[in-house]
């Protein structure tokens, strides 16, 4: 019986132990792929290592005492009380330890701190349970005009990127653990967390403040692009929207999402057939006032709150696992139409609640005045999602 | 099988776990509510195998005969019925009496268990006395020292409150002190008599319930009476100033302070703008939509002045629109006033939202809604 328990506790242990070797791991924390996430490396290394040494040996000294000095009949050993020596050197020691640490820790701390060279500000909103990123009109980028995007955070490879976060409804954290540490989004406050990458690619990251229902869904991905690749995604959000051709389908999809998407959704540029812009309501419908943005929305990725993907498998894969040179042209392709992850996007504007958990139950939204934290269930009829579909692969 | 402790627990246990079944069945699926009782369950469950892994800790192996002694005459039956009383009173009445009740009763309730357990746990009466300190000193000291802190602020509030704003703040910097001084007599003569610091405490701990109370009797001062009747606390003034009784320096509020997005500063007749994070003065700022964002106006020019945030039109009826302003209050050279705007859509093409100072011409700060 013993022997079994030793096994299994032993295969348990491997198991786990071998789970942290593994390569094709997004998030993480031991693989930095950026000066501020090398910084942490750097300090989190030596400290799991001295951390992990002393683990070990009062784990093994616990287990030696339980073992050998165990109630086996035999009479109490003399108590004594009190041995100076022994007492200050085993002061002494962790305080050494934890001073060295406490140094390096904080010299890391202050350089994380450090914005006075930054290169370049966008603004990062959280809600639940997805981020938004506007970006302040910046010439020196060719930004100029604000640009608004969610769910993928594109930056420019090699540069100090200030990110000033702050959140509409509740706590939540951004981080994405290749670039640097976690920073929490809070109601009221602007913190400032700065990310730069080594080279172009995907960076993925997780909300780490429970937020709620579908904390455990609100995903973010940091894309890093050449500066030249950058300057072309760029200019592409900054294009003024174009319409889709008469008589098609989209154009039928523009009407479907003109009259359903439009109290929530933005698309910037979109205008009545009057000429009077189309503003959206979010503020109207959804507890936190707002919803994505989603101007060029097939420039993206991803889709709610990163949850889902906007690319089929293999073309995501395509994107992912193309090296730093090649990363650049493969993402600006965005999303085609061989591409489209119609399965997912079509469940999405069949029933969204029911691909990701949301307060979006019109009968249990009494306590919010009836507005949604997240996307309803619209009843979108086949032919509509049809439409809708065709009109937002336009939105390039 | 089961020790004495682990009863206790398992029984928690089952009754957690028939609680789980009869939520999941009867109010439904609660990602909170399902998860509050599974985790009572696995924590209840936990502690039962430790407790009967340990045995109890070996409690029963002290050797100490129980007593058989009637237990002694105390205060916490009748200080339970009092809560008991003021459960009931509360209901009818106040919720902070029930509040009350609810606390006395608990605490009346602990106190009770554990006496009548320590004087049942051996034939030794001091052995019993120093097993119930060790279990409810730690409790009964922070509580009871919380409480008085508690009554110390309270109290001195109402002095503060009560009298004018320079005689509060003389009030506190000589109390500060003279507890101070006694403090330092005390650590100085540990000879001294415990009489005379019993009683110099007492005297000062009565002398400051006793200005609390009289405070509490005369009520705050008018300059604050006035102030909230004027509802300065809960909108600023855009028109012609009406308001006499403001803080000009609001913003010694920590919490205003510590929320800060941007700081629009009136320098020498010129408005800049300074936002969190960028370096340099700027001449607009963005805030996301729907995002309550605080602003501080800080006005460093001689005279008076306030902020006005010019945010659009709304429509009030149809066909009626009429503008949407937020604005500060009049300040004087050298204050600062917080604006917290939150504003639901971006500006329509061409009519952006900005911030101006009334009376300054051609300054302004553009406020960007992407």
């Amino acid at each position: 019986m013993r022997r079994r328990i030793i096994g299994a506790l032993a295969g348990v242990t491997t198991t786990l132990f071998l789970a942290g070797c593994a390569t094709n791991a997004p998030q993480d924390t031991w693989q930095p792929k950026g000066p501020n996430a090398q910084k942490i490396d750097n300090l989190q290394k030596p400290v799991f290592a001295v951390a992990g040494i002393i683990g070990v040996i009062v784990t093994v000294a616990i287990i030696v005492a339980v073992i050998k000095f165990r109630d086996k009949g035999q009479p109490i050993p003399h108590q004594s009380h009190g041995n100076p020596a022994l007492e200050i050197t085993l002061t002494i020691i962790p305080a050494l330890i934890l001073t060295v640490v406490g140094v390096f820790t904080f010299r890391t701390v202050f350089d994380l701190a450090k914005t006075s060279d930054t290169e370049m500000i966008i603004n990062v909103t959280g809600q639940q349970w997805w981020w938004e990123y506007d970006y302040p009109v910046q010439n020196e980028f060719g930004i100029t005009q604000p640009i608004i995007t969610s769910g993928q955070l594109v930056i420019p490879a090699g540069t100090k990127v200030l990110l000033r976060q702050t959140s509409r409804d509740v706590i939540h954290s951004y981080w994405i653990p290749a670039l640097n540490g976690k920073r929490d989004a809070v109601p009221g406050r602007v913190h400032l967390n700065r990310i730069e990458a080594d080279k172009p690619g995907i960076y993925a990251g997780q909300c780490t403040e429970f937020c709620g229902l579908s904390h455990a869904n609100m995903r973010m991905e940091a894309v890093a692009l050449s500066k030249e690749d950058f300057a072309k995604w760029v200019a592409n959000q900054l294009k003024p929207y174009t319409p889709p051709a008469e008589n098609t389908l989209a154009k039928e999809g523009e009407t479907v999402f003109m009259n359903q998407c439009i109290r929530c959704h933005q698309v910037n540029g979109m205008k009545r057939a009057d000429g009077t812009p189309v503003i959206a309501a979010p503020d109207e419908n959804v507890v936190s006032g707002a919803a994505p943005n989603l101007s060029h929305l097939m420039t993206r990725n991803t889709f709610a709150g990163a949850t889902f993907d906007l690319l089929n498998k293999s073309c995501r894969e395509d994107v992912w696992n193309a090296d730093s040179e090649s990363f650049g042209a493969k993402y600006l392709t965005g999303v085609t139409e061989d591409c489209l992850n119609q399965s997912d996007l079509r469940g999405w504007l069949r029933n969204a609640p029911a691909m990701k958990p949301m307060y979006a139950n019109p009968a249990l939204l009494a306590s919010t005045g009836g507005k949604y934290r997240g996307m309803p269930n619209l009843g979108l009829t086949e032919s509509d999602i049809e439409k809708l579909v065709a009109y937002l692969l336009t939105l390039k | 099988m089961f020790s004495t402790g682990s009863k206790y627990f398992f029984g928690i246990s089952v009754l957690g776990a028939v609680s789980f079944a009869v939520y999941m069945l009867l109010i439904g699926e609660s990602a909170i509510g399902a998860t509050a009782l599974f985790g009572l369950v696995a924590a209840a469950g936990l502690l039962t195998a430790l407790v009967l892994f340990t045995r109890d800790g070996d409690a029963g192996e002290e050797g100490v005969a129980a007593s058989t002694a009637a237990p002694t005459p105390s205060m916490w039956p009748l200080i339970g019925a009092i809560g008991a009383a003021l459960l009931l009173v509360g209901t009818i009445t106040s919720a902070v009496v029930t509040l009350l009740g609810i606390v006395v009763l608990l605490a009346a309730l602990v106190e009770w268990t554990v006496l009548s357990w320590s004087e049942r746990a051996s034939s030794d009466a001091s052995y019993n006395a120093s097993l119930r300190k060790r279990l409810l000193n730690p409790i009964e000291f922070p509580v009871l020292a919380a409480v008085g802190l508690g009554v110390v602020i309270f109290s001195f509030s109402r002095v503060t409150l009560a009298v004018e704003k320079s005689v509060g703040a003389t009030a506190f910097i000589v109390v500060g002190a003279l507890v101070l001084a006694a403090g330092v007599l005390f650590s100085l003569r540990p000879n001294l008599k415990r009489g005379i610091v019993i009683g110099v405490c007492v005297i000062g701990a009565v002398a400051l319930v006793a200005a609390g109370i009289a405070g509490l009797g005369v009520g705050v001062r008018e300059e604050l009476v006035l102030a909230k009747e004027e509802g300065h606390y809960t909108h600023q003034e855009c028109g012609a100033e009406e308001s006499e009784h403001f803080d000009k320096l609001p913003l010694e509020v920590i919490s205003a302070t510590a929320s800060v997005d941007s700081t629009i500063s009136l320098v020498d007749g010129k408005l800049v703008a300074s936002v969190q994070g960028i370096a340099g003065e700027q001449n607009s700022i963005t805030i996301p939509r729907s995002n309550p964002t605080n602003i501080v106006f800080y006005n460093a020019s001689e005279g008076e002045y306030r902020l006005v945030a010019n945010l659009g039109k709304k429509m009030v009826t149809d066909g009626v629109n009429e503008d949407v302003i937020q604005c500060t209050q009049l300040i004087p050279q050298g204050a600062k006033q917080l604006l917290t705007l939150t504003i639901p859509k971006p500006a329509m093409a061409g009519k952006p939202y900005t911030l101006t100072v009334p009376g300054l011409a051609g300054q302004s700060i553009e406020v960007i809604v992407p």
